[in-house]
């Protein structure tokens, strides 16, 4: 009987920057040979006959390799979309609806008070609420697998997006209003980060953190139902 | 015989069809597949795994290694929802297809 798993290794070359993945393909295939070997040798063919025959199922191997990369990296794509961007979208359309509410009820509940610092009080409330947020993104995150920066990169899309509104509100006003000097625009960017990036980034990482948390303890009320 | 360009088309309707009726690993899909055509559809295995773990990633099949009776640990690959509901469609474009041919090109038996 043939080494099929070897020949595999052999004939495939690499196939996947993963080791232990490229093993569980290899072995899948070399399952797929010595069974089609096998249900040959059963009808009589001679092992030298089917061994040929065996080979010449394989197909290209050349074929096969690109064949599985191609389908590889349609899996890490998808899984980017899962882990990261869509998790982004929905924390992003999170974000800035609770954002948009926050301003309205705000502006509707204060109107009348000119004492009251509606910005101050919606941009607490939202700092508050942003953690939940997070925590929402973070869930579907971890729900497909996603990990680490994955997670992360995820919740903070919403910040990014305003950290480039931001820089680029920055570039315009240099082009376009070059009479204001940039020792008074550098600092008005700077606080502009600090309040449209860094603080909700921070809320955001904070609920994703949390509810890390919570998914990794094995004493969660949702890991107790399992076990 | 059908040519390998022809027979690339059909494999996501052939191994979508084969796994509707229970789990298979991929020798068996190929061999089901193989029998039932009477030996016209044979796939590769250039042909076969990659449209597998495609189809996989699409989120259509579902893998895992299954201990058999012979105590062999295989990858057996099962229908997912998703992958049910994407059966229908396949189907009724193939329909569509093999009519227009019988219009077009007079193929008495597609």
């Amino acid at each position: 009987m043939p080494d099929w798993r070897a020949h595999v290794r052999q004939s495939l070359g690499k196939c996947s920057g993963d080791s232990a993945e490229e093993e569980r393909i290899i072995r899948e295939l070399a399952e797929h040979l010595e069974e089609y070997y096998l249900a040959l040798c059963d009808n009589g063919s001679s092992e030298e006959e089917a061994f040929a025959k065996t080979c010449a199922q394989a197909g290209g191997w050349d074929e096969l390799r690109r064949g599985i990369l191609s389908a590889k990296q349609e899996e890490t794509m998808q899984e980017r979309i899962r882990q990261v961007w869509l998790p982004g979208l929905v924390t992003s359309l999170g974000s800035y609806f609770v954002l948009a509410l926050l301003q309205r009820v705000a502006i509707r509940s204060f109107a009348g008070h000119p004492g009251i610092p509606h910005g101050v009080v919606f941009y607490s409330l939202w700092l508050v609420v942003l953690p939940v947020v997070g925590a929402g993104g973070g869930y579907l995150s971890r729900r497909w697998d996603g990990a680490g920066w994955q997670v992360y990169l995820g919740v903070l899309v919403p910040a990014m997006g305003l950290a480039v509104i931001l820089v680029a509100l920055f570039l315009i006003s240099t082009v376009a209003g070059p009479r204001v000097p940039l020792l008074m625009k550098l600092p008005a960017l700077a606080v502009g980060i600090l309040g449209w990036t860094v603080l909700p980034g921070a809320g955001l990482c904070l609920g994703a953190a949390l509810q890390g948390l919570l998914h990794r303890n094995p004493l969660s009320p949702v890991r107790q139902e399992s076990v | 015989m059908i040519r390998t360009e022809l027979k690339r088309g059909t494999a996501e309707l052939a191994v979508l069809s084969v796994l509707e009726e229970g789990p298979l690993h991929g020798y068996e899909i190929g061999r089901r597949i193989e029998d039932r055509s009477r030996g016209a559809l044979c796939y590769t295995l250039a042909a076969l795994y990659p449209l597998l773990y495609r189809m996989e990633c699409r989120g259509w099949l579902r893998a895992d290694w299954v201990t058999g009776a012979n105590g062999r640990r295989r990858r057996t690959y099962r229908l997912t929802p998703r992958g049910k509901k994407k059966l229908k469609p396949l189907r009724a474009e193939w329909a569509d297809l093999f009519r227009a041919l019988r219009r077009v090109a007079k193929v008495s038996h597609a």
